[in-house]
Order: C-alpha cells, then structure tokens, then sequence
C-alpha cells in the first residue's frame, strides 16, 4: 500500500515559485502517507467551518452532513497526485450500486491549500470531467479562512507540508468518511480501494443505521471487516466457518436418521 | 398494598438518592442516570408485583392442596380445547403487554443514553492493561478524568491491547473499549462529586486494580487544572 | 419396533469392566452422574476459594491473581460445561428417558458409550489444567484478544469444548433417533413425559448451536497458536465477532440446561400433586418450543454494551423480553399443576418447591437485564452474577438434585429421604439465599463480577453497610452451601449402601419408568415383553375427571 500512496504522491508535477522556500530535504516519513487512525477514529470535524464551492457560495460543511460524507482534501493547482486521488474516487464511485450519491452520501473536495482560488477550482474541475455528471452531490470546496486549514486537517490527523526540494505537496490520498454527524468513521486510500471498500466504508459511517430495503446490502457488508494491515475491507472468515458449521448438527442428524432406519430395515428382513 | 409494593421497591431499590436531590440544578438536558434510577423503580415495582402475586398464589396452594392421605388424587378438571387455549393466549398477551410497556420505557431511557447533544466536550479514552488514559481537545493527556460542572460530555474510547470496559458506576453507565473499534459514552455531570471509573471487562491480571479517579468540579476549577494539566 | 434386545444385552463381564466396557444407557446414565457430581465438587470448591477471597479486600487467600483468575475460569467452565449440561442432558436423560418412552435402549448404543468416555477425557483434560503451570485464565467465555495474548494456556480450554461439544453433538443426535423411533408402539406425541419434550428442545439446540462454538474456538486456537489473525482487528480480524459466535451458542445453552430442568420438575409435580400438568399442549408447544424458537435470537443481550448498533441491542431488547412469554407459560403450568392437586412433600418435592422460588427470582431479575438502558449499568455487576447463578446455576442444579432424590428409588431401590435430606436442603437452600442476595444489593451500586480487590468502592455503603460487610455475608452463605452439599452426598452414599428399601412405585406415579420396571431396571430395561401403550394412557392421568 505505501508504494500505491507514494507514487500518488510523487506524481505531483513541479509547482510555482510562490510556494518559496528551497530547503534540499526530501527524505519523507511514510507514515505522512497514512491517517493514524488509532488515534482519529471517532474524532469530530469542525462541522462549522465556512467554506466556498465552485460557484462561489459559501456554506458551511454541516450543511453536507445528515448522511455520510466523504471527505477528500487535496489541493487544485497540481494536477498529479490529487487529480489522481479525486480521479480515483470518481472512478469507484461510477461502480459503485448498491447505494446512490447525492441519496445514500455525499461527496466533498475541499483544497488545503490556502493559495487556491475560484479559478484554480475551475481549471481543477474542468480537469475531472468524470465529476460533471455527478448532479451537485459532489462538491468542491476551498476555506473561507485560510486560518482554519490547519487545525481542521489536524483534528482528524491528515498531516499535508510543502516540500520544497520535491515542489509538491506530500499528503496522505485518503478518503475520510464522515459520519451523519461528522465523525471520521472510516479512511480509505486512492489506488488501494475498490467500489466495494468505498460501500462498506459507507456502510460503517452509516453507523448501522440502514433503511429496511437496504437489508440485503446490509447482511452482505457484515461478511467483510476492515483490515487495518490492508487499509480496506477483507472477508470475514470466522462467520463463514460459524455460519457453515451450522450444517453440521443437520447433516449428522441426517445421515444417522438414514443410518437407523438402514441397520432398523436389514434387522426386519432377517 | 401500593404502601407496601413502594417500600419494597425501596429496600431493594436505590440508596444514592444524593442523585436526585440535584436534579433541579441541571442544565436542561436529560441526565442518564437520573433517568436510569426511574426506570430502576419503575421495573423492580413491575416484577415485585409479579413476583409477589405468584407467590401468594404458590404459598396458598401449597398449603391448601397438602394430601391428607398418601393415596389421594388430585381433583383438577381437564382443560376443555377453549379453556386451553385462552390459558395460552390470554396470558401471553399478558406478559406480552408488560414487555412492550417495558420495553417502551426502556427505550426512552435508552435516547437519553445515547443521543449526545451537540455542544458535547470530547474527550478521548485509551484503554492499557491495566489503565485509562484520558485525552483532552487541546491535546493533554491525563491520567485522572476531570470534568466540568454541567458541561455534557461525550467520551470517545478505543483500546490499544484487550478489550476493557469503562464503568462509570457513580454515573451509571459501561461501555466497553475495544482494539479496533470505537465506542462512547455519553456523560452529563450536574453533580459536583469525585468518583472513579473501574475496569468492567475481564483483561487480565490487575483488573481488579484498573482504576482512575473521576471528578466533576465547577467551570473555573476545571479550566485551571486543564491548564496546569497542559504545562506539566 | 424390534423384539431384538442385543444392544442392552451384557457380556457376563464383571467388576470394572462391567462399567467401562458399558453400553447400557443406565450405566452410562451413572457414569455421566458420576462425572458431573466430581466437576461439581471440584468447581464448588473453586466456588468457596473465589468467594473466600472475596471477604475481604486485596489478596489474602490466593497466590496470585494469574491463579484467581484460572480459578475463575475453572469453576465457570466446569460448573456449565461439566455439570450442568452432562448432569441434565447426560446422566438424567441418559438413564430415564429411554424408560419414559417404554425404549429398551438408545438408538445407537456404541456411539453414546463413546460419548461418555469422551466426556470423562474431558473432564481430565480440565483437570490437567490445575497441574500445568500456565493454566488457562480466560473466564469460561474466553473473549480476545486476551485470550489470544495471555500466558495461559488457552489451548486447554479449547480442546475441552471440543471433547464435550463433540460428546454433546453424538449424544443429541442418539436421542433424537431414540425418541423418534424408538417410542413404545401406541404412544404419540402428546403423551410424552415433559422431560421427554425438554431434553429433546435441548438436543435440539445443542445439535443446532454447539458446533459454532466448536469453530469459534477453533479459530481462537489458530490465532494464538498459529499465528492467523482471525480476531485481531489490526489484520482484518473482528474482536466482536468472537462474541456474537460464541453468545449464539451460549446463550441456548443456557436453555439446554434450563429446559430438561423444567421437564424434571414437571414430572416430580405431576406425580407429587397427582395432577395432570395444567395446559400440556401450551407448555410444550408454546413454552419448551417457543424457547427453542426464540433463543437463538436473543444473543445481543450479552454484548449490551458492547457498542453494538442501537437498533440491534433494542431489537434484542424486544426479543429477550419477549422470552417472558414462553417461560411465563411454563411457569403458569407449574402454578396450575399445584392447582387442587393432592401434594405430598418429601426430599425431592420441597426441592422442587425451591425451585418454583428459584425461577420467579431468578426469572424476574432477569427483566431489567433485558433492557439496554439498565445494563448499561447492571452489566459485569454482581447483580448479573446473581441473577445468572439464580436462574440458571441454582434452579438446575435444584432440580437436578430434586431428580436424584425422586429417582433415588429407581436407581438403588432405596430411599434417599431421611432427616439428614431434610437438613441438607434446609442447609442449602438457606444457604444460596445467603450467598446471593448480597450479590444483588451491592451489585446494583456496581460491585464488579471477577474482581478479587475492590478497593474503589469502599467509600461506599448499602443500608450504612459496606461493599466488604456484604461480601462477607456471602462468604458466610457459601459455607453454608458447602456443609449442605457435603451433607447431601454423604447422605446420597449412605443411603445407596444401606438406605430404607423402597418400593416398586413408591410415589405412586403412572410414568413408564416407575410402572414397567424392577429397581434398578434390568438389561433391556422391561423384562421380556415390549412397552405397548393404548391411545388413553398417559403419564400424568392420575384421576380421569
């Protein structure tokens, strides 16, 4: 998985000058890459953050809350990595069927970078076309206030710095699914995770709560369980070998049934 | 009878009536173990009724229906087919209505338990073998649980080894914390007093030693032993 | 049915081999009492030691913790699996139900021959366990990751469910040959004893539910000795799904203790009250297979606070309340058999009559635990542990007791009544009051199950007493138990060498067992013509009003 999130993040392209700075330091902690989520599961975004979409509205992310949110931070002036993880999103979700955006969840970008602007979301989104069709339950975002970036990012543990040597940004390519109420539920990885992973995980933001027409695509998410090794969904092999074991008080009661009433047969001919 | 049914249900009933008596300091919002003790005297008052008419029902039967003679046989009439299904089904619906009564109740109690208001402090629990860690949302970490006075709080809680459980016994309420998983546990603390938390989930060797104080103290106390807290 | 009686047959072997070399389903029966008498011994002894600890604070009485805490496990782990469930679904329906259905033996004789034995290497297994040096410390519920971390020796654990689970699997299947095939010509299904019925609900059960503990454990095994990580959540293990596996058996097998305890009782009353058990029909079809449907969705309710979605623990909520229903029929029937009945009262009867106090306190008790919003609180409390012992240990293990001392005749030919009976259930049923109703007061203000130290609460005070004050009132109780029990089987020896003889029929009961056969009953069970039974007989038409 590191390799996966390392080459999303190395595919960045070289960036402006304004960014500054040029410090010859470029051996990167891997653990940038990933969310510590031993220690941010559960923990609550500033759902009152103020925020701009690509019209220029401003709305608050409690607004996108109600119903399980993923969360994708990334920045709009590259067009690698993070085109890359939002590129990726889009691409699972076009597979994904057991639960519709917009009804099921919602999905919101919203740029760390306290340089992006109107424009560059625009020259971003256009960039993503996959997104177009996508009717509004997919939303791209910057802060209003270029002071709240950092300790929104560092209430839920996603650590982004500038490198200068690489001019890019190092960041971890998470989808961070919120709860109904704002709670990191859930983080998986671009380029790591299938429509499957991206369902379940809705599922567990979902915190249970199901509607009664779901219940099959319920039961079903009940077969897998995350793997923190593996960052995404692996099947759960100790309720197939409970569930399966259940056959075995009927096939021994049958099979000595048949056997009885073979040894009870052979005793009457005699 | 009532008389009767009410002290019984206070002998085997709560003695921390401390509780209620702050009750009226609150802060309007629903206060679990409050909540928790009515349903306590609701359901002991419901199966004491029960549990006292059987056994009136039992004790005279078995001293009016005692044989007089070794060879003496019983005297019940067999059920006739109506008889025996109105002894199944009106009984049932019996039970069946004090369940839903029962379970109605429960659950009421269960929203105050579970639905956390949005202004909730959060504070986050790790659970060790063989203690409690408390972080704050500034970032301290503590040892000792400190709450402030009439602020609902919310306790977000996960384990870093086995599975332990956070009893809160003066508030009423457990939850287990597990590796892997996150739980929590709604607080609302209307009662200025110093309290513990113990290890309510078998983990090992000093499970009966996993303890760590809890104190809910006013607003000013708190904020200058979070402070304190911060710097040492 | 077939005339041929070779299965029952003996060899004209002697002395041990006579026993060992056994497939006679009363010997069997014997060997199971034996057994599970021995585990009850044993694990009531780690019962006095736990509770001996308890009396006071910090650790006086045991070396260790690591040792309080195998102690615990073997008196939870034996007492459930070791005595209850063999001494009712192994030594009661082993020796009687055969005789109740007019069957000359089980269906496979052989195969519940080697169930016993693999139930005796099982209780050795669990014995070996107090030798080794690391012995299993995991509770009898054995949840990871601990039990997967700890020092002890898990693997003890899991071979012994194995060794009894698979016993238990081989035993319900025979039996349920056994009652299907095997009934004497004439007897349908509505004149079966209510032991019959019971002990049939509970193999079902067993035969359903034991083989997911069996994997469950299995896959406990591999993960500590393997090296998989079937429940280790950092390698896409779940820690809860151990829990809801293991509950999903468990909790039935509660009620495959529960169940043939009930059929016992209903049997002793019958005959005690000569009455026809009030409601039949309702009793076994909506109570003993209204449990059986019930029960397996109940689970939920021992992982109340477990963080599990609210709507599964309120579903459960629902569920487990709704268990009141069947049991509330059962309890009706027990009430109604009472009902204009000619009781007589001996050793076995006022056990029983203990026992209808038992499942009104320990029944009752249970309501609140039903309800997630009180066991946010109750849960891992004392209170849990004396609404369990209540319910479960105690009102089995009565109506065990009171089987023995009814059946005591059957069996020997002789008595066990006598003043020493008498003074031994006095003893021991004063005795569990004693013991428990502590529990109950201070568990309520949270005094925690498995805890040798309580240091924490003892600012705290019930009634102007203390957590400690309590706890060793319960100590006090405890030995009164152990001087009851110590009495009682005394007396259970005493009176098989040289008890009054007893009788053919010496309650005057119209059930097969006591009608159509010597005491004890020979090979074969009924001499040499076959058990017919005509469409009226019943077992408990004792006055055709």
């Amino acid at each position: 998985m590191a390799s996966a999130l390392l080459g999303c993040a190395l595919a960045a392209f070289p960036a402006k000058a304004q960014y500054g700075g040029n410090v010859p330091v470029s051996d990167i902690d891997p653990s940038i890459f990933q969310i510590d989520e031993k220690k941010y599961l559960g923990a609550k975004v500033n759902a009152d953050v103020d925020l701009i979409d690509a019209q220029g509205n401003a709305f608050k992310l409690a607004d996108k809350l109600g119903k399980p949110l993923i969360l994708v931070l990334s920045y709009y002036s590259c067009d690698g990595s993070c085109s890359v993880i939002n590129k990726d999103l889009s691409a699972q979700l076009a597979d994904v069927t057991n639960i519709a955006m917009g009804k099921d969840f919602n999905v919101l970008t919203i740029s760390f970078d306290e340089h992006d602007t109107l424009d560059t979301l625009g020259v971003f989104k256009e960039h993503l076309k996959t997104t177009e069709n996508m009717n509004g339950s997919w939303t791209f975002a910057t802060f209003k206030n270029k002071d709240d970036i950092k300790p929104f990012a560092d209430a839920i543990g996603f650590n982004f710095f500038w490198s200068p040597q690489d001019r890019t940004f190092f960041h971890p390519g998470a989808f961070m699914f919120l709860t109904s109420e704002g709670r990191l539920a859930r983080v998986l990885y671009a380029l790591n995770s299938g429509p499957q992973d991206i369902t379940l995980a809705v599922y567990d933001a979902n915190e249970g709560n199901f509607k009664p027409s779901d219940i099959a695509h319920y039961a079903v998410s009940l077969c897998y369980s995350y793997n923190y090794a593996e960052g995404k969904y692996t099947i759960s092999i100790p309720l197939f070998v409970g569930v399966g074991s259940l056959s075995l008080g009927v096939t021994s009661f049958t099979v000595s049934v048949l056997w009885f009433r073979r040894r009870r047969r052979g005793r009457k001919v005699l | 009878m009532r008389k009767l049914l009410s002290a019984m249900s206070g002998l085997v009933g709560t003695v921390l009536l401390s509780s209620q008596a702050f009750a009226a300091e609150g802060n309007g919002l629903a206060v679990p173990n409050q909540s928790w003790e009515r349903l306590w005297h609701e359901v002991i008052m419901d199966i004491t009724v029960i549990g006292v008419i059987m056994a009136i029902l039992a004790v005279i039967m078995l001293i009016k229906y005692k044989a007089s003679s070794p060879d003496q046989l019983g005297t019940a009439k067999k059920l006739t087919t109506v008889q025996s299904i109105a002894w199944a089904l009106i009984p049932a619906s019996v039970f069946m209505a004090d369940d839903f009564f029962l379970a109605a109740n429960g659950w009421t109690v269960w929203n105050d338990y579970r639905r956390v208001p949005e202004n909730a402090m959060e504070i986050k629990v790790t659970g060790y073998q063989w203690y409690f860690e408390f972080t704050y949302e500034d970032g301290t970490t503590t040892s000792e649980l400190v709450l402030p006075h009439n602020q609902p709080v919310v306790l977000r809680m996960t384990s870093e080894d086995v599975i332990h459980s956070f009893g809160l016994p003066g508030f009423r309420v457990k939850e287990d914390v597990m590796p892997g998983r996150i739980t929590y546990i709604y607080l609302n603390p209307v009662e200025i007093r110093e309290t513990f938390v113990q290890c309510a989930e078998f983990c090992g060797n000093d499970h009966s030693v996993m303890t760590n104080a809890v104190r809910v103290v006013p607003q000013a106390e708190f904020d200058a032993w979070l402070a304190e807290a911060a710097n040492g | 049915m077939s005339t041929h009686t070779t299965a029952a047959g003996h060899a004209p072997a002697s002395g041990w081999k006579e026993w060992v070399l056994t497939t006679d389903h009363k010997r069997i029966g014997v060997l199971y009492l034996i057994g599970s008498m021995a585990a009850f011994g044993v694990a009531g002894l780690m019962a006095l030691i736990i509770r001996l600890e308890q009396m006071e604070l910090g650790m006086q009485y045991v070396a260790s913790a690591t040792q309080y805490n195998s102690f615990l496990y073997f008196h939870g782990a034996a007492m459930v699996l070791a005595f209850l469930i063999p001494g009712l679904t192994g030594f009661a329906a082993n020796y009687f139900l055969p005789l109740m259905i007019g069957a000359r033996d089980v269906a496979f004789p052989r195969i519940n021959a080697f169930s016993i034995w693999l139930f005796y290497f099982a209780i050795v297994l669990a014995l070996l366990s107090f030798v080794i040096p690391d012995a299993p410390d995991i509770m009898w519920t054995g949840y990871p990751p601990y039990s997967v971390t700890t020092t002890g020796n898990t693997a003890f654990y899991v071979f012994t469910v194995h060794l009894l689970g698979f016993s238990s699997i081989l035993g319900a299947v025979n039996f349920l040959v056994t009652v299907i095939y095997m009934r004497a010509p004439g007897m349908g299904w509505n004149q079966l004893n209510i032991f019959v019925w019971t002990t049939i609900a509970a193999f079902v059960l067993q035969l359903i539910f034991i083989p997911v503990l069996a994997a469950a454990v299995t896959l406990l095994l591999f993960d500590k000795y393997m090296g998989t990580h079937f429940y280790d959540p950092s390698a896409g293990g779940d820690v809860l799904l151990y829990q809801n596996l293991f509950w999903f058996y468990s909790h039935p097998a509660v009620y495959v203790i529960f169940l043939p305890a009930v059929g016992i009782l209903m049997d002793i009353m019958a005959t005690m009250c000569k009455n026809r058990i009030f409601n039949y029909k309702a009793a076994v079809y909506a109570g003993i297979w209204g449990i059986v449907a019930i029960g397996g969705i109940v689970w939920i309710h021992h992982l109340y606070i477990t963080g599990m979605p609210d709507w599964i623990r309120l579903g459960h909520m629902v569920t487990t309340l709704l268990i009141s229903v069947p049991v509330g029929i059962l309890v009706l029937s027990f009430w109604g058999t009472l009902y204009k009945g000619a009781i007589t009262y001996n050793t076995a009867m006022m056990y029983a009559v203990s026992c209808l106090y038992l499942i009104l306190l320990g029944g009752l008790t249970g309501i609140p635990l039903a309800i997630p919003s009180m066991t946010v609180h109750l849960s891992e409390t004392s209170y849990v542990h004396a609404h369990f012992h209540f319910i479960m240990a105690l009102f089995s293990a009565f109506a065990l007791f009171a089987g023995i001392y009814y059946w005591f005749p059957k069996m020997t030919g002789r008595y066990a009544d006598g003043p020493i009976a008498t003074l031994s259930f006095w003893l021991n049923f004063i005795g569990v009051n004693v013991t428990f109703w502590p529990l109950f007061i201070i568990g309520k203000e949270g005094m925690p199950r498995r805890y040798w130290n309580y240091e924490m609460f003892s600012d705290m005070t019930v009634f102007g007493y203390t957590f400690q004050q309590f706890n060793t009132i319960a100590t006090y109780g405890s030995w009164i138990i152990a001087v009851g029990m110590l009495l009682q089987f005394m007396n259970f020896i005493k009176a098989a060498i040289s008890g009054p003889v007893a009788p053919l029929n010496p309650w005057g009961s119209k059930s097969l067992e006591w009608t159509h056969t010597a005491s004890p009953p020979g090979p074969g069970n009924f001499g040499d013509t076959d058990v017919v039974v005509d469409e009226n007989w019943s077992p408990y038409e004792y006055n055709r009003g």
